[in-house]
C-alpha cells in the first residue's frame, strides 16, 4: 500500500470512475420504481456488511463466519429501543445497536480470536447460531420466534439514502483505517502473525478491533434492514445466508481492497437477481457454482482485474490469460 | 429424570455414537491428512441416504445390501470432486477451501432438493421397528445393526490405514508431506484416495441413517457440524480419538437435548468454544496433523 | 578480522537466570544462566536441537519459559507479552524468514519502524522514511517496491534483518542469518553486523558458520542439550574439550588453531 504525494494517473482514472458512479447512485431514485429501489437498497446494505467483513476477513485475514450474529443483534437492539418506553428515534437506536455489537464482539473476540483458521471460523459460526437461539428463547425480551414489529416507515428513498450515506461513510472509514497504523497492523497480522508480534504489534488488540468494527458495520446493516422490513424474527435475521453473502461479495470484489466490497456487493446483487428470475429453484445451485468458479479462478476478486484492465487499456501491460490461470496452477498439488 | 429415562437416553446415545464416529472419521481423515475442513461432508451423507432410499424403492434392494454399492458410488464421486475441484485450491489459503466446500454443499443440497423435493423420506422395511427389550429399555435391531456396521467400517478403515501400503502412505503424507514425497509417495494420488475414502464413509453413514431417521436434503448440515465438534473433542490424531470424541459427543448431545432442547446448539457451541480456547489439542489427542 | 573492543565496565543489558523450558517431557532448556553485555557481539553456537532458538523464543516473548527469570535493562520481561518486549528495545529475526508476503519491501520494514521501540514517535510516513534509511543500510533499497514474496533468499535474509533494525533495538537477536549464504555473502554479512554493532546495537548471534562467529564475536556461548557448556573468549571456547566433543570436532579445532596462528 504505497503512499505517495499526489496520485498516479491510474488512480485518477479510478477516482473519476468512482465519482461518476457515486453521482449516478445519488440521482438514481428519481428513475427507479419503488421495487427496483428496494433492490438497490439491498445492494447497499450488503455492501455495508461486506465492508465490515472486509476489515476482519480481508485485511486481517481472519475469516469470521458469524457476522450475521451482529446483524441480528443490531436489528433487535434498534427495534427494541424504538419500541421501548423511551421510543428512541431511529438513528440513535441504530448507533446504540452498533455500539453494543462492537462491545460484545470485543468481549467474544478476546478468547475466540486466539484460535486459528478453521477453528476460528467455526467458533464464530457457533456464536451466530447461539445468538439466534438466544433470540428465539428469550421470549420476555425478544418475543421469541414470533418476532417484533418496528414502527412503520415506507418511503423507499429514506432507506436508500441512509444506506448510501453509510456505505460512503464506510468507504471513508476504511480508507482512514487502512492508511493508519491500525491498517498496517492488520495487514501485518495477515502476512505473518508471529512476525507481526515480534515487530511490536499487539496482535490481540488489533484483531479485536477489526472484529469489533466488522460487528458494528453488520449491526448498522441489521438495524436498517429491520426498520425497512418492519418484522424481525430470529429465523429471518440470523440466517447464515447473510454471512455467506457478505463473504462472497467481498471475495468477488476483492478482499483487502477499499472498494472491493462495494463492487462485489453490486456484482453479487446483479447475479443474484438474474439467477433468481431465471433459475428460481436452482438459485442456490447456480450461486454455489459461481462461488466455486470465483474461488478457483479469481480468488483475489475483480478489483485486481479492474485495476489491471486500466493498465492494459493504457497500453502499459499486456493482457495475459496465463496470469489468470497461473493462479489456479499455483494452488494445485503435484 | 427416573432411571428408565436415563437408561434409555444412554442407550440411544451409545447406539447413535457409532454413526457419529463413522461420519466423523471420514471428516477427520480429510482434515488431518489434507488440512481441509470439508463443509460438504454432510452433503455426502445426504447423498448416501437418498441413494439407499432409491435403490430400496426402485430396485427393491434391502437397504443393508445397498451399503457397499453406496459406498462405492460415493468413493467415485469423492475421487472426482477432489480431482476436479478440491485439488485446485489445496494450497490456497484456508478461506478458499472453506468457501469452495461450502459452495459445493449448497450446490449438492440444492440439486437434491430440486430433483427429489424436500419431503421427508424414510427407508422402511418389514423389520423396521423391531427390537429387543433389555428390562425396561428398548433396543431397536436396526440401530443395533447400524452400530455394529459403523464399528466394523471404522475398524476396517483403521486396519487399512495401519497395515496396507496405501494406508501407511496416507498417514505418512499427513505427518510430513515432504518426507512422504521423498520416499516416493505420490501425494496427488494420496489426496484423491483420502478424500474418496472420506466421502465413502460419509455415504455409508447416510445409508445407515436413512433406515433410522426420517430425512430430507438438509440432513447433512448438522452432521458436518457434529463431525467438526467431534474432531475438536477428540483431536485429529487417530481413529481411537475419533471414537472417543464420538461417544463423548453423543452423550452430551443426547443429554442436553433431553433437558434443554431449545438451547442445545448454543450449549454445544459454548462448550466447543470453551474447549478450543482452553485445550486446542482436544480432550485426548495430540494434534498430529492439524 | 578483529573483534571490536568492548568496554570493560559493560553493563548487563540482558540477564537470563536459570531459564528452563519444557515441551511435554522434553527439556529444551535446562537452567541456562546467561548475561549479555551492552555493546558486545555475543556469539552462540551448538548442535541442532541444543536450544538456541528456543532460548531466543523465550527471551523475545514468542514463548514463555517454564521457569527462570529474564531481566532486560533491569526490567523483568519473563512474562511480558512479545510485542511489549519488542517495544522495549529487543528485536529478533527468525531462522526461517518470516516476511510479510503480500506487502512490498518498504512496507515490511516500515511496520517495524512503526511498532518498534521508536514507533510511538513516528506516524506512518515517518516510518516509511525510516524504512528507506534502513533499506539503504542493508543494501535493499533497489528492491523497495518489490513484493516480499518475489525476493531471493539472500534478499529475504536482508529483509528479515531490516525489519528488526527498523525497530530501533538496543539488543538484536540474529538466528542463523548467514545460513545458505555463499562465502562472499558471508563476508558482506559479517561487515554489516560489525557496522550495526558499531552504531551501538548489542548483538546476540546464533550461527553455524564458524568463520563468521569467530570473526565477529567478542564472547561465545555454547549450548548443548539445553545447557550452557562453555562461555567466554572465542579462542578459549573452541579449545574446550567438551565443546570440541559436542560440536566442533577435532579437525575444526586444529584448523581454527592454525588460522589464529597465522594472524
Amino acid at each position: 500500500m504505497p503512499e505517495r504525494r499526489g496520485l498516479r494517473v491510474g488512480q485518477w482514472i479510478g477516482l473519476a470512475v468512482t465519482a461518476v458512479l457515486l453521482v449516478g447512485l445519488l440521482i438514481l431514485p428519481k428513475f427507479q420504481s419503488q421495487y427496483d429501489l428496494l433492490t438497490y437498497t439491498r445492494f447497499l446494505v450488503l455492501a455495508l456488511m461486506a465492508q465490515g467483513w472486509n476489515l476482519i476477513g480481508g485485511y486481517t485475514g481472519y475469516a469470521a463466519f458469524g457476522n450475521v450474529g451482529f446483524f441480528g443483534l443490531g436489528a433487535y437492539t434498534t427495534g427494541l429501543l424504538m419500541l421501548s418506553k423511551l421510543q428512541v428515534p431511529f438513528f440513535p437506536a441504530l448507533f446504540c445497536g452498533a455500539l453494543l455489537a462492537g462491545l460484545i464482539a470485543a468481549l467474544i473476540g478476546l478468547p475466540v480470536l486466539r484460535l486459528k483458521g478453521h477453528y476460528f471460523a467455526i467458533a464464530t459460526l457457533g456464536v451466530a447460531e447461539a445468538f439466534r437461539q438466544i433470540a428465539d428463547t428469550w421470549d420476555s425480551l425478544t418475543q421469541g420466534s414470533t418476532g417484533i414489529d418496528l414502527p412503520v416507515r415506507t418511503e423507499g428513498e429514506f432507506f436508500y439514502y441512509s444506506a448510501l450515506a453509510f456505505v460512503v461513510l464506510g468507504v471513508l472509514v476504511t480508507i482512514a483505517l487502512r492508511r493508519s497504523k491500525i491498517g498496517y497492523a492488520w495487514v501485518a497480522i495477515r502476512g505473518d502473525q508471529d512476525a507481526a508480534r515480534m515487530l511490536g504489534i499487539n496482535t490481540t488488540a488489533m484483531k479485536v478491533l477489526a472484529f469489533a468494527f466488522s460487528a458494528m458495520f453488520a449491526a448498522i446493516a441489521g438495524g436498517l434492514t429491520a426498520y425497512q422490513n418492519i418484522h424481525v424474527t430470529p429465523g429471518d435475521f440470523f440466517k447464515i445466508e447473510y454471512t455467506l453473502q457478505m463473504i462472497i461479495a467481498t471475495i468477488i470484489g476483492g478482499t483487502g481492497t477499499i472498494l472491493g466490497p462495494v463492487l462485489g456487493a453490486g456484482v453479487y446483487q446483479l447475479l443474484s437477481n438474474y439467477v433468481w428470475t431465471r433459475f428460481l429453484e436452482l438459485h442456490p445451485t447456480v450461486l454455489g457454482l459461481i462461488i466455486i468458479l470465483f474461488i478457483i479462478f479469481l480468488p483475489r476478486g475483480l478489483m485486481p482485474v479492474l485495476t489491471g484492465s486500466i493498465e492494459v487499456a493504457r497500453g502499459r501491460r499486456r493482457f495475459r490469460l496465463q496470469a489468470l490461470l497461473a493462479n489456479v496452477r499455483a494452488h494445485r498439488v503435484t | 429424570m427416573n432411571p428408565t429415562e436415563f437408561g434409555q437416553i444412554a442407550v440411544n446415545a451409545v447406539l447413535l455414537s457409532g454413526i457419529l464416529a463413522l461420519v466423523a472419521l471420514g471428516f477427520s481423515l480429510v482434515w488431518g491428512i489434507m488440512n481441509i475442513v470439508n463443509l460438504s461432508h454432510g452433503a455426502f451423507v445426504v447423498l448416501g441416504a437418498y441413494l439407499t432410499f432409491f435403490l430400496h424403492e426402485l430396485v427393491g434392494l434391502d437397504p443393508f445390501v445397498t451399503i457397499p454399492i453406496v459406498m462405492f458410488a460415493l468413493f467415485l464421486l469423492g475421487f472426482g470432486v477432489q480431482q476436479v475441484l478440491i485439488n485446485q485450491v489445496i494450497r490456497a489459503p484456508l478461506l478458499a477451501t472453506f468457501l469452495l466446500t461450502f459452495g459445493l454443499e449448497i450446490l449438492i443440497v440444492n440439486l437434491v432438493n430440486y430433483f427429489f423435493k424436500a419431503d421427508l423420506r424414510s427407508v422402511t422395511t418389514r423389520y423396521t421397528g423391531t427390537g429387543m427389550s433389555l428390562g425396561p429399555l428398548r433396543i431397536p435391531y436396526i440401530r443395533l445393526a447400524a452400530l455394529g456396521i459403523s464399528l466394523l467400517l471404522v475398524a476396517v478403515t483403521a486396519a487399512f490405514l495401519k497395515s496396507t501400503r496405501q494406508g501407511r502412505a496416507i498417514r505418512a503424507t499427513g505427518m510430513d508431506i515432504d518426507a512422504a514425497r521423498l520416499t516416493g509417495v505420490k501425494v496427488a494420488q494420496i489426496y484423491a484416495l483420502t478424500f474418496a475414502i472420506g466421502a465413502s464413509l460419509a455415504g455409508g453413514a447416510g445409508s445407515l441413517l436413512s433406515m433410522i431417521v426420517p430425512f430430507d436434503p438438509n440432513l447433512g448440515e448438522t452432521y458436518t457440524q457434529r463431525a467438526f465438534v467431534i474432531c475438536v473433542l477428540g483431536g485429529l490424531g487417530d481413529v481411537g480419538n475419533v471414537i472417543l470424541g464420538a461417544i463423548l459427543y453423543a452423550f452430551v448431545d443426547v443429554f442436553v437435548g433431553a433437558r434443554l432442547p431449545e438451547l442445545s446448539q448454543a450449549f454445544t457451541f459454548g462448550v466447543l468454544v470453551l474447549l478450543l480456547v482452553l485445550r486446542p489439542q482436544g480432550i485426548a489427542g495430540k494434534k498430529l496433523y492439524a | 578480522m578483529e573483534a571490536p573492543a568492548v568496554a570493560q565496565s559493560a553493563e548487563a543489558l540482558l540477564q537470563a537466570r536459570s531459564v528452563t523450558k519444557h515441551f511435554g517431557g522434553v527439556a529444551a532448556l535446562q537452567g541456562v544462566d546467561l548475561e549479555i553485555r551492552r555493546g558486545e557481539i555475543l556469539g552462540v553456537i551448538g548442535p541442532n536441537g541444543a536450544g538456541k532458538t528456543t532460548f531466543v523464543n523465550c527471551i523475545s516473548g514468542m514463548d514463555k519459559p517454564t521457569s527462570g527469570t529474564i531481566l532486560f535493562k533491569g526490567v523483568d520481561i519473563t512474562h511480558m507479552p512479545g510485542y511489549a518486549i519488542g517495544r522495549l528495545g529487543l528485536a529478533r529475526t527468525f531462522q526461517v524468514v518470516k516476511p510479510l508476503r503480500q506487502l512490498n519491501v518498504i512496507d515490511n520494514v516500515a511496520v517495524g519502524a512503526m511498532f518498534g521501540a521508536g514507533g510511538s514517535k513516528r506516524n506512518t510516513s515517518q516510518a516509511r522514511a525510516r524504512a528507506e534509511q534502513v533499506l539503504e543500510q542493508v543494501g535493499l533499497k533497489h528492491r523497495s517496491t518489490h513484493l516480499a514474496a518475489d525476493l531471493t533468499l539472500p534478499d529475504l535474509k536482508r529483509l528479515e534483518l531490516a525489519k528488526a533494525l527498523a525497530m530501533d533495538p538496543e539488543l538484536l537477536f540474529l538466528d542463523e542469518v548467514m545460513a545458505g549464504l555463499n562465502p562472499t555473502e558471508v563476508e558482506r554479512a559479517m561487515q554489516m553486523l560489525q557496522t550495526i554493532n558499531s552504531s551501538g546495537i548489542t548483538l546476540f548471534v546464533i550461527e553455524h558458520v564458524m568463520k563468521a562467529i569467530m570473526g565477529i564475536s567478542d564472547r561465545i556461548v555454547v549450548l548443548h542439550f539445553g545447557k550452557k557448556i562453555a562461555e567466554g573468549d572465542p579462542s578459549k571456547v573452541i579449545e574446550n574439550p567438551q565443546v570440541i566433543e559436542a560440536y566442533l570436532g577435532e579437525r575444526f579445532a586444529k584448523r581454527a588453531r592454525g588460522e589464529r596462528q597465522k594472524r
